[in-house]
């Protein structure tokens, strides 16, 4: 290989870590837990809330584990005391909010 | 000598307290923890697993049968299935989403005059099939106003047509005509309350042949039960019938589905005992069948209940994505 392809390959390197960090910074992961998910009544009623709030693209859940992981749509946020009220509306109370992607910054 | 006499005093007095205390526990729980009164049910077959081919399942949430065939809510996969009386898979209608002919997160089933009651948990509304999948309305929207559904669990569907729906987050039971216009309802909208005529997230209904309405108060581990004409008749599921949980004959922890077998009694799916229990209709106990389980016979929570006409129940496992075929035992 000689100085220019490596050159090139580690141009395109680098615009793939760029793109795929900007992506994940762009829709950021969230998990927390809720106690008592096992009765689908419960678990459907707090994905029916967290469905209806602005910016969320996908919500996956543990019911055996009581695990909620949300992911937000490019750009969204999901505020920490917002999820907090719609498990509340919902029944519930939540535990264990954090940002899984990208990492918070301190 | 004196302290002696004290000593056997004391001592007389703690064994009568003893002795009350242990006749009150007795008669406790002769009143609260009744014994059956036929035998139990025995196990004949189960069919489904996880996934979203025919015959597998995603969130087993509604039960319901009607001549020789079982009709199935799948509740993430939005689609209803159904099966003949053994488990063989004949057909299935619905997908996810909240068009007309779409599911989302279909409950509790009923089977009323050739049609499919679905309540969709998701969508808000109760959805009209006929038998072979065709979607032929839609009763409802989300809301909190007369008529309208906060997240509907069940229904049960009366000679003339009348439906009773279970509004889950609405705390109430609304009696609606045939084409959805509100009559009456039972229970204060958005208000939870363990009080007679008040739910704890009630989840499903039943009418026996009389007409009175037989309520699942989900979360308030009870059964009660109204007259025709709106009159609370009587309530039961653990002292008091005021929400206390265990897991006790006739006690319940969260009633997610009930049906009535051709003899009149009720069955109730006893979410979290993973297990069914059956009553007579004014709330005698009478067995209780299924223990926590993954192997054949056992249940991982028991969600909804069905019976058919030889009395033949059906029991959807929903831990284990499963349908279990159970029997009356022979004596």
């Amino acid at each position: 290989m000689d100085f220019k392809t490596a050159g090139k390959h580690i141009v395109l390197t680098l615009a793939l870590v760029v793109l795929a960090s900007a992506t994940l910074a762009a829709q950021p992961i969230y998990k927390f837990h809720v106690d008592g998910l096992a009765c689908p009544f419960c678990a459907y009623g707090i994905e029916k809330k967290l469905n209806a709030l602005e910016g969320v693209e996908r919500i996956e859940m543990n019911i055996k584990d009581g695990v909620v992981v949300v992911t937000m749509k490019n750009g969204s946020a999901l505020d920490e005391a917002v999820a907090r009220k719609a498990v509340k509306d919902a029944g519930f109370t939540l535990n264990g909010f954090e940002r899984l992607s990208p990492v918070s910054e301190q | 000598m004196m302290a002696k006499i004290t000593g056997y005093t004391l001592f007389k007095i703690f064994v009568g307290i003893l002795i009350s205390a242990i006749v009150l526990a007795a008669a406790g729980w002769s009143v609260f923890i009744p014994s059956a009164k036929e035998p139990s049910y025995q196990f004949v077959n189960a069919w489904g697993k996880n996934g979203s081919g025919p015959g597998q399942f995603n969130d087993l949430t509604g039960i319901a049968v009607a001549g020789n065939e079982v009709f199935v809510s799948d509740a993430r996969n939005g689609r209803i299935q159904v099966f003949d009386l053994d488990g063989n898979f004949k057909r299935q209608f619905g997908n996810p989403g909240d068009k007309p002919g779409e599911l989302g997160r279909p409950m509790n089933l009923t089977v009323h005059n050739n049609e499919l009651y679905v309540p969709e948990y998701f969508n808000d509304r109760i959805q009209v099939f006929d038998l072979d999948g065709t979607s032929k309305r839609i009763i409802g929207s989300a809301g909190s106003d007369p008529g309208q559904f906060s997240a509907p669990g069940g229904v049960a569907v009366g000679k003339d047509g009348e439906l009773y729906v279970a509004d889950f987050y609405g705390q109430r039971i609304q009696k609606l005509k045939p084409d959805g216009v509100f009559i009456c309802q039972w229970g204060t909208t958005g208000r939870t309350s363990h009080e007679a005529g008040s739910f704890y997230y009630p989840t499903d209904v039943a009418l026996d042949q009389a007409g009175n309405i037989y309520m699942a108060d989900g979360y308030g581990n009870r059964i009660q039960v109204f007259a025709p004409d709106g009159a609370f008749l009587r309530k039961w599921g653990g002292p008091f019938a005021r929400g206390i949980y265990g897991p006790f004959n006739g006690w319940f922890m969260t009633v997610t589905s009930i049906a009535f077998g051709p003899r009149g009694n009720l069955f109730v799916a006893d979410f979290y005992n993973h297990r069914v229990q059956k009553f007579r209709p004014d709330g005698t106990f009478l067995t209780s069948f299924g223990s926590k389980g993954t192997a054949q016979g056992q249940l991982e929570h028991a969600m909804a209940v069905a019976v058919a006409q030889d009395g033949t129940v059906f029991v959807a496992d929903f831990g284990n994505n499963r349908i279990e075929r159970w029997r009356l035992a022979e004596p």
